[in-house]
This record gives structure tokens, C-alpha cells and sequence, in this order.
């Protein structure tokens, strides 16, 4: 017992209790939990049985059967659009500031900080600014978009199907610019200056040591981004919820915004689970990409 | 062109920028101010013609933002707490050695920092609710906080000890110190800038969270604020200088502290995520 105790104050158990107690708490409450989803996947979960252990198991009958159902594909494709329509958008927005602020004018690292309150910023209230902002009748930007002559109507961002979807991605591409910007400056800072010079010299015009230099230098942050841009974009939750609700009738909703809506509000935990179970395995596979573009930081 | 008139063009240039993609937050306080025709205008006033001041204080009473302001601060609060206490040592251990089993720790860290909280909440709702934590539902949410968000914490936490030189440390542990002393006495003391900033971004995501607390706090008096805002706006909503009052007094202060905070915010970041 005292060699435990003494071990625990000064050798290598002293390690072991730091890194066990929160592996343990992690363990519990995001390993067992997502073990318990891929169980759930396979029974029949409702209010009923919501309490007992002991449920019907129904074998692969909740993937088949979510599969027959005629919005899932509609709404696999919305994810596909949410997420690539905001990733390139953050992306090329993000990509174009970094490189503005890059120049490095006075003041400039304080400005460009200062994008960031649009991600510390609860999403919740995001969506609020924005479903007013998008608002059909009185929306700014509709007005905005009326004075310059873009548009002739009013879109009605959020109760139309063709734009709804859209709205959020509006939302969502302003949310995460920031954040992308912040870190394409970070790795834009750290190519080295001599490589321009080096490139200037030899008579290269800004279009070629983009082309050139600075992307393939970018390469792993890049890849990085993308991938930790992929993992946000389907977190995103709040936009969902504060501007269409997913409406109307599922045109702007997605994957991860429609196993919650299973679970929560149609009581049906056993098909909300075997969605969550495939999307898991999707963002499982953008953290591979993500972990294995910053291996070589990570291992130091 | 001289430096010094490039300097400002630039600087300008970035300004019109800054305001442009700061515009949404703008239009925020804006509408806050407007009475409810002017809300409606056509075309929009970019500047309240008379401030109406007085709707904050109606917002607070009648949506009783106190209760949800505070039930926001008792989670936030508590998922700093239990992440900070957990987190740190294990970001300590994670820092201070180099083998396989850190990289192994390391890469289950990372996976778990990007599981979406709409996917988990529905098996650690049913979890929950069958070992009986949901009768104390905002340490359930607390908990449930805590196992999303302390990934990136211990991530964050792992840079700044990563830059606290190991020969401080032996030092100590020549000088006669435990492995407790020494990591309570120079270790910690010396990343204890890098713990705050990290603890402050988890406050704000804590305090803003939503997911969770809406699935699993059913009763109104427990509640934190994102719940009250999203039950505030309904679908055919017309309050909208009532709801960007709410979501003023919501979101400024977490504002003041990141841009009080901002240069250590957002190098703490930065330093955490692609390294």
C-alpha cells in the first residue's frame, strides 16, 4: 500500500493516475456512448423501451428500412451540398484574406484577430443575426441585393426550397471564414522569405510564386484545413436550429440535423442512432485525414 | 508609391473589410435599438433615428434573462472546472514523454475531439436517462461538455507545456522535489498563461452550447440561454428587435472578454490546432 502511495507521489504512478483518471472520464462518457449508438442501431428503441436494457433486436432492419425511406437520400444530398458549398466557400474567402493581411501592414494581426468574434460567437445566436438578415420581406440583404440589381423579387431565403438550404450555407460560410483564415496565416507565415526573393529574381510575376511557391508550400495546411473544415462543417448544428428548423419539408435539412430530429422529437432513438452510426464513420474517416496531415507536428 | 501611403491604402482597404464581414453584428445592435415600425422600414435605416433603450430592460423582465444567464454561467462554469482538472495533468503526461503509447493517447484525443454532439447526444440521452442522471440535468449536460470539449482542451494545454523546458523540471526533482512538488511548484505555474487563455475559449463554447442542453434540460427553469433564444424566436416571428436584444445581452460579454483577450486568444489557438 505505502509503495502504491509513494509511487503515486513521486514516479511513474504519478503519470499513470493523470493520464488514466481523464482517459477513464473519455472512456465512459464518448467511447461507451459510441459503442451503445452502434448497439442501438441494431434494436428497436422507442419511448417504451427508452428505460430497459433488454430491447427488441431487429438485426440490420433500421438501416433497411431507413434506406426505403424516400427523404434519406434527398437528405444525404443536402449534407453533401451544406458541406461542400461551406468548405469552399470558407476556403476561397478565408484563403483570399490571409493572403490580403499577409502583406503585412501596421495594425494588420489586430484586425485580422478581430474576424474571429463570428466564431466565439455562440451558434445559436449567429443563426438569430442571420435569420433576420435573410428574412424574406425585410431582410437587409435582400435589400442589398435589390439596389445593386442583382435581383428583381424578394428571395424568400427561408421558406423556399430551392434557397433554403443556402441560407444556412450563407451562415456557415461566415461562421468559419475566420477560423480558416487564421490558420492559412499561420502556415503562410512560416514559408520562408527567401524563396520569393530567390523567385523575384529570377523574374517570376506574383501569379507564377503563387502558383508555384506558395501553394505547393501549403500543401499539408491545406490539407489539414480542408479536413478539420470537413469535421466542423458537419458539427454544425445551431445554424440549423435557429434558421430553417430544417424545412421546409426537409429541403434544407441534413444528416446530423435529422438524427437528432428522429431521436428528439419523433422519439424513434433507433434509427437516429443509425444514422449517427454512418455519419460517424464519416467524420472517423475526416479525422484520419486530419490527424495524418499534422503527424509530423504531432510526433514533434 | 512611399511606404508609408501604401501603409495606409492598406490599412484602410482592411478596414472596409473588417467592417463589411462585421456587418451582421452590427445589424445586431442596430435593430436592437429600432421600435418596432422602424424595424420594418423600407428601405432599412442604418442608424436608429430614437434609440429605444428601454426594450433591454422589458427583454430582461419578460424573458427573464437572469435565470437563463445564469443557468448558462453554472454550465460553463462547471465544464471549465471538471475539463481544467482532468485535462491538465493529462496534457502534462502527454507532453512530457515520447512513445508509442503517447502517440496511441494522442490520436484516440484527436479522434474524440471530432465526434459532432448531434450524433452523441442520442446515445448518452438514452445512457443518461437509464442510470438516472437525467433527474440532474444540467450536470448532465455538464458532463456531457466536458467528455466533448476537453479533446481540444488537453490539445491546446499540450502546446504550452510542450514549451516549458524539461530541464526546469529536473532541476526540481535534483533539488529534492516529488514528482507532485515539482509539478505543483515550476510546471504548472509556468503554463499558466496557456491553461487561462485555453480555459476561456472552453467557457465561451460552453457557454454558447446547445445541443445538449435542449435535449436533455426539459425544465425551463434550468435552462441556459441558447435554449431561451431558440425558444424565443418561433417560425412566424415578428420580435425581431426584441430577439437582437436578447441576443445582445447574450453575446457582448462574451465579446468584451475576446477582444480584451484577443492577441492571446487567438496565438493560443493558432498554436494548438495545426502543431
Amino acid at each position: 500500500m505505502r509503495r502504491i502511495l509513494s509511487t503515486v507521489r513521486d514516479g511513474r504512478g504519478f503519470d499513470i493516475v493523470l493520464v488514466g483518471v481523464p482517459f477513464a472520464f473519455l472512456f465512459a462518457l464518448a467511447g461507451l456512448p459510441l459503442i451503445y449508438n452502434i448497439l442501438m442501431s441494431f434494436q428497436e428503441v422507442d419511448m417504451f423501451s427508452l428505460g430497459s436494457f433488454i430491447r427488441p433486436f431487429v438485426g440490420i432492419d433500421n438501416y433497411v428500412a431507413l434506406f426505403r425511406q424516400p427523404e434519406t437520400w434527398p437528405i444525404l444530398t443536402n449534407t453533401l451540398i451544406f458541406v461542400v458549398g461551406s468548405i469552399a466557400g470558407q476556403f476561397v474567402i478565408g484563403f483570399g484574406l490571409a493572403l490580403f493581411f499577409w502583406t503585412n501592414f501596421p495594425g494588420a494581426s489586430w484586425l485580422r484577430g478581430l474576424f474571429l468574434v463570428s466564431w466565439v460567437m455562440p451558434g445559436l445566436v449567429v443563426g438569430a443575426i442571420w435569420n433576420w438578415i435573410l428574412s424574406g420581406d425585410f431582410g437587409v440583404l435582400n435589400f442589398f441585393l435589390r439596389e445593386s440589381g442583382l435581383i428583381e423579387g424578394n428571395i424568400f431565403w427561408r421558406s423556399d426550397p430551392i434557397f433554403s438550404l443556402w441560407a444556412v450555407v450563407i451562415a456557415n460560410i461566415w461562421l468559419g471564414t475566420s477560423f480558416n483564415m487564421i490558420l492559412l496565416s499561420v502556415g503562410l507565415s512560416a514559408i520562408p522569405g527567401d524563396l520569393y526573393e530567390a523567385a523575384e529574381m529570377d523574374g517570376a510575376n506574383g501569379w507564377q510564386r503563387f502558383w508555384t511557391i506558395t501553394l505547393p508550400m501549403m500543401r499539408s495546411t491545406i490539407g489539414a484545413i480542408i479536413a478539420l473544415g470537413l469535421i466542423f462543417t458537419l458539427q454544425q448544428f445551431d445554424l440549423f436550429a435557429a434558421i430553417t428548423d430544417g424545412g421546409p419539408n426537409n429541403s434544407s435539412n441534413v444528416a446530423q440535423y435529422w438524427a437528432w430530429d428522429l431521436s428528439f422529437r419523433q422519439y424513434d432513438f433507433g434509427r437516429g442512432a443509425t444514422i449517427s452510426v454512418i455519419m460517424t464513420v464519416f467524420v472517423m474517416f475526416a479525422a484520419a485525414v486530419y490527424v495524418r496531415s499534422t503527424r509530423h507536428e504531432v510526433r514533434g | 508609391m512611399s511606404e508609408t501611403a501604401r501603409n495606409r491604402l492598406m490599412l484602410a482597404i482592411a478596414l472596409i473589410m473588417a467592417a463589411i464581414y462585421l456587418f451582421p453584428l452590427y445589424w445586431m445592435y442596430v435593430t436592437s435599438l429600432k421600435s418596432g415600425s422602424e424595424m420594418f422600414a423600407n428601405p432599412p435605416s442604418f442608424w436608429p433615428s430614437s434609440a429605444q433603450w428601454q426594450t433591454f430592460a422589458f427583454v430582461w423582465e419578460s424573458r427573464n434573462m437572469g435565470r437563463y444567464l445564469w443557468n448558462s454561467t453554472v454550465i460553463a462554469f462547471g465544464s471549465v472546472a471538471l475539463i481544467a482538472v482532468l485535462g491538465t495533468g493529462c496534457a502534462y503526461v502527454l507532453a512530457r514523454y515520447r512513445n508509442v503509447w503517447v502517440d496511441v493517447g494522442l490520436f484516440l484525443i484527436l479522434m474524440l475531439q471530432v465526434l459532432p454532439a448531434s450524433l452523441m447526444v442520442t446515445p448518452i440521452f438514452v445512457g443518461f436517462t437509464q442510470v438516472g442522471l437525467l433527474d440532474y440535468p444540467r450536470l448532465a449536460v455538464i458532463l456531457a461538455i466536458a467528455a466533448k470539449s476537453m479533446p481540444f482542451f488537453v490539445v491546446l494545454v499540450r502546446a504550452t507545456f510542450m514549451a516549458v523546458p524539461m530541464e526546469l523540471e529536473e532541476a526540481a526533482l535534483v533539488d529534492g522535489n516529488s514528482r507532485v512538488g515539482a509539478f505543483f511548484n515550476i510546471v504548472l505555474p509556468l503554463a499558466r498563461n496557456g491553461i487561462l487563455v485555453s480555459a476561456i475559449l472552453i467557457f465561451m463554447q460552453a457557454f454558447g452550447e446547445f445541443v445538449y442542453s435542449k435535449s436533455m434540460i426539459q425544465d425551463v427553469s434550468l435552462q441556459p440561454a441558447s435554449v431561451g433564444l431558440n425558444s424565443f424566436m418561433g417560425p412566424n416571428t415578428s420580435e425581431w428587435n426584441n430577439i437582437m436584444a436578447y441576443a445582445t445581452m447574450y453575446v457582448t460579454p462574451i465579446l468584451a472578454i475576446f477582444v480584451l483577450l484577443q492577441r492571446r486568444i487567438v496565438s493560443g489557438l493558432t498554436s494548438g490546432a495545426l502543431k
